[in-house]
């Protein structure tokens, strides 16, 4: 390509940054640090958002918004890292995420260790704080969490010259339960016969919600219900169970719901998993919540703990009326590739087609191959001829 | 149909292997060179280089005839375990297997050693292991060594274990997650230890707790009580083992480096296999007395020593003739790599609890486990790294990149800036695999090394020996 050429690239990737760092520097979050707050990072599902709330700060879950861009990332991680963690890892060393007032480290998987790592030596935020969580959820385990609970608290309140009192902390569980109890009415409206709420509306919302304080995202999700309210829904030609990882790729996503399916249901990351850590009741508020996020973790960075997985997919599935799973992961992903094996045969064993898909985190060229087999498994599953008349 | 193919009934990769390996209770305990050549154009090509690499070389032939007799030994004890009443258990080559001996019926067998005899014995190099897997519908990002043991299980006929104990969440997804997955998919216990990313007393505290319940579940399961002067027995053979290893690590100061290349392999096999057991002080006494003589005698295969590396990472182990023994004729001495550094904590027998503790700050302390279940990978590998190569006076360090080892791919631009910009040590990164070689064909590995060799480590000299005030 000649100078030319290169001029206009680097243009196009110039306008797609400012872009996406408006995306991702949402006004909701601009109006917070105008207001003098801060705004906390973090990756994985475990780590407390209602801690964070507690401590007054704005939990900012990082995500990439579909950017495939990693040239900056590429230099510290290798390509048999999974891309989605590379492309987060770019927007922080290329400045992206400089709102960020400081971030959360949890070790969910190699992959995002070795991002935060980098992100701890090349990004240097003004706070960094290590949640380490254990593999099982066991008596010990528990109390070995509910301690790394407390570091993080007197973290927080250290870093941030504030208090995170047990009556803050049980009004943020409240105000989280909240979000939990939307999100089930989101989903029940999902998994109607004909589904008023599609997959990637359900996606968006979460990708939206994961920016703003819990009494905000609720306040999303109850504006979003009301207007759905008496809609009325087409019957999709194949309702679909999507399972994975963390992907916030909602266009992604729209994609392959116009091609006629609906996802009705998910054990997604940015999706229905990251709304399960209902706390037990009664009790040290701290310790209930470690036990609802450990003890409801159903990733597979747990150990021993495979059945339950499958069987909160089978009974997901089963309530939805799934015509089909498609997991899907981005490559290099260990941890859910070796766990879609088992799940293919012992869902397809309960009579559930299953599509595994690996696929690299928002390569637009990869779609074509993608859309290919996901209508090869939904000539599959709803049998070619009426396939074939749907799509004409 | 190439030789050594072929499984008979019932045999598995493990059961082939071994029945070739029965070979070398054929051989004299003295072999000439014509000894060697003979037995390197009897056997397929696959085994051809395993028997070069091994034998060809007068510094370490004796030593190796001896190792593998107790491979041997100890994979014929494997095999009838449970005949004896044992219960037979898989553990991945980060768990110390000194812990089984203690049990007195419980037989440890190492996923990853299985795999490397299946793969360096065996014709078709365990590739069948490989792509059953791939047609179970794994992904292509695991990592060979504990796949291929892994798969052998599952693939059958053959051995089977009556339970698989990892120790790796946490530390190695692809480890742990594969003998999860053989665990769940041959509907066998698992037993896990989990090893938190945390150096601090709490997580320290964690672990031990961990580790005691650990055993605790070995005994329900197995039916058997751990007894105080059994453990007592295993550790002080296990400390005697550690006394050769220091001594070995000594040995290996010296330039030339009088520690044949091979060694590197040999100690890693009995670290994660032997520990514990006498086999392990056997071989290691004779591998210092080796190397102890060839210091005196000043011997060194090549006419100069070219090259000091250390291997940032791990050996691949799929080609020993091209690997270890082509750098030892080139004057390469392979240092070490991670998996050869220990950190054995001061030795307490004095009771049953001290000497749970110090198994449990031994599996704590063990060798990735200890770096890539750090509470950060990047500094404690620099750390143990730089500490190493300085400690050996190492050239250069050489990165053996695993496609597997996402822990390590995520974090080694970090460690090879710093240790050029701490250390002044140059870090070639090669990417390969552990034990396929269709990622990276060892002729691609010596091209690359030896490229490395002449540009960077030669001229580094030079300008070392320019500094001192000698001749280029």
């Amino acid at each position: 390509m000649g100078a030319g050429g290169e001029t206009v690239t680097r243009d196009v990737l110039a306008g797609e940054t400012a872009f996406l760092r408006e995306e991702l520097f949402t006004d909701y979050v601009r109006r917070w640090k105008e207001g003098g707050g801060k705004v906390i990072g973090y990756s994985c599902l475990i780590a407390p958002v209602e801690l964070m709330e507690a401590a007054g700060l704005l939990p900012y879950r990082i995500k990439a918004l579909g950017s495939a861009v990693t040239e900056l990332a590429d230099a510290e991680m290798s390509l048999y890292n999974c891309s989605f963690c590379r492309s987060c890892l770019q927007l922080g060393l290329d400045g992206t995420y400089s709102f960020l007032d400081g971030v959360i480290e949890t070790n969910g998987c190699d992959h995002m260790r070795a991002m935060f790592e980098n992100w701890m030596h090349r990004v240097s935020p003004p706070f960094f704080h290590y949640l380490k969580a254990p593999h099982s959820f066991r008596d010990d385990a528990l109390e070995y969490f509910r301690g790394g609970m407390e570091l993080l608290r007197r973290d927080l309140e250290e870093h941030f010259g504030t208090r995170v009192t047990d009556e803050a902390l049980e009004g943020a569980m409240e105000e989280r339960a909240r979000v939990r109890e939307l999100w089930r009415e989101v989903c029940r409206l999902r998994e109607l016969d004909r589904p008023t709420v599609s997959g990637s509306e359900a996606l968006d919302l979460e990708v939206r919600g994961s920016s703003m304080l819990s009494r905000d995202f609720a306040s999303l999700l109850a504006g979003f219900l009301e207007d759905r309210k008496g809609a009325v829904g087409r019957e999709p030609l194949a309702r679909l169970m999507f399972c994975g990882p963390a992907t916030d790729e909602v266009a992604w996503f729209a994609e392959l719901e116009g091609m006629g399916a609906v996802v009705v249901a998910d054990a997604l990351c940015f999706g229905s998993r990251a709304f399960l850590s209902e706390p037990p009741s009664g009790g040290d508020p701290l310790e209930r919540l470690a036990a609802g996020y450990l003890g409801n973790l159903l990733c597979p960075r747990m150990y021993g703990e495979y059945a339950r997985r499958r069987d909160f997919i089978l009974q997901a599935a089963r309530r939805a009326r799934v015509d089909g799973i498609v997991y899907l992961y981005n490559k290099f992903c260990d941890l859910h590739g070796v766990d879609s094996a088992l799940l293919r045969r012992d869902l397809e064993r309960e009579g559930i087609p299953v599509l595994v898909l690996e696929k690299e985190y928002s390569a637009r060229a990869d779609l074509g191959r993608v859309k290919t087999r996901v209508q090869a498994f939904l000539e599959r599953i709803g049998g070619e001829a009426a396939w074939k008349g749907a799509s004409s | 149909m190439e030789r050594g193919f072929v499984l008979r009934e019932g045999e598995g990769g493990f059961e082939r292997a071994l029945g070739i390996l029965d070979m070398i209770d054929k051989f004299p305990d003295a072999l000439s060179d014509e000894d060697v050549e003979g037995a390197a154009d009897f056997v397929y090509p696959d085994l051809r280089n395993t028997v070069l690499g091994l034998l060809e070389l007068p510094s370490s032939r004796q030593l190796e005839v001896l190792f593998f007799r107790r491979v041997l030994r100890i994979f014929r004890e494997a095999q009838r375990a449970r005949e004896e009443g044992k219960k037979l258990v898989f553990i991945p080559f980060t768990f110390p297997p000194e812990i089984f001996w203690a049990f007195d019926g419980i037989f440890p067998l190492c996923t990853e050693i299985v795999a490397g005899a299946i793969v360096n014995i065996c014709a078709g190099q365990g590739e069948r292991f490989w792509d059953f897997a791939m047609g179970l519908g794994l992904p292509d990002s695991l990592c060979s060594a504990n796949t291929i043991g892994m798969m052998n299980l599952i693939h059958g006929p053959g051995i089977k274990p009556d339970a698989i104990v990892y120790n790796t969440p946490g530390s190695c997804n692809p480890n742990a997650k594969i003998h999860a997955f053989a665990a769940d998919y041959l509907g066998i216990p698992q037993f896990t230890l989990e090893k938190p990313v945390d150096e601090t007393p709490r997580g320290r505290e964690f672990h031990y707790r961990a580790f005691l319940r650990l055993l605790e579940e070995l005994e329900e399961w197995s039916g058997q009580r751990l007894r105080e002067e059994r453990l007592r027995e295993v550790l002080e053979r296990s400390y005697r083992a550690v006394d050769l290893y220091n001594e070995y690590w000594e040995l290996k100061k010296a330039r030339p480096c009088p520690v044949p290349n091979i060694f590197g392999m040999s100690l890693l096999v009995l670290r994660s296999q032997m520990w514990g057991r006498e086999e392990a002080v056997e071989v290691l006494q004779r591998m210092v007395d080796i190397s102890r003589e060839r210091l005196r005698r000043g011997e060194f295969t090549a006419g100069e020593e070219r090259a000091r590396v250390y291997f940032a990472y791990i050996y691949y182990l799929f080609d020993f003739y091209n690997y270890f023994t082509w750098a030892e004729k080139n004057g390469i001495s392979i240092l070490g790599d991670i998996l050869a550094i220990h950190h054995f904590p001061e030795p307490d027998f004095s009771s049953k609890e001290a000497m749970l503790r110090l198994m449990a700050d031994i599996a704590f302390e063990y060798p990735m486990t200890r770096q890539m279940g750090a509470s950060s990978i990047s500094v404690k590998w620099l750390e143990d790294i730089s500490r190493a190569a300085a400690d050996l006076g190492a050239d250069a360090c050489i990165f053996g990149g695993v496609h597997a080892c996402k822990h390590t791919l995520g974090t080694i631009s970090y460690l090879r800036r710093e240790l050029m910009r701490r250390s002044g040590l140059p870090t070639l990164i090669l990417m390969g695999d552990v034990m396929d070689k269709r990622h990276l064909p060892m002729p691609m590995f010596q091209e690359e090394v030896k490229v490395f060799v002449d540009q960077v480590i030669a001229k580094k000299r030079q300008e070392r020996r320019r500094r001192r005030g000698g001749t280029a």
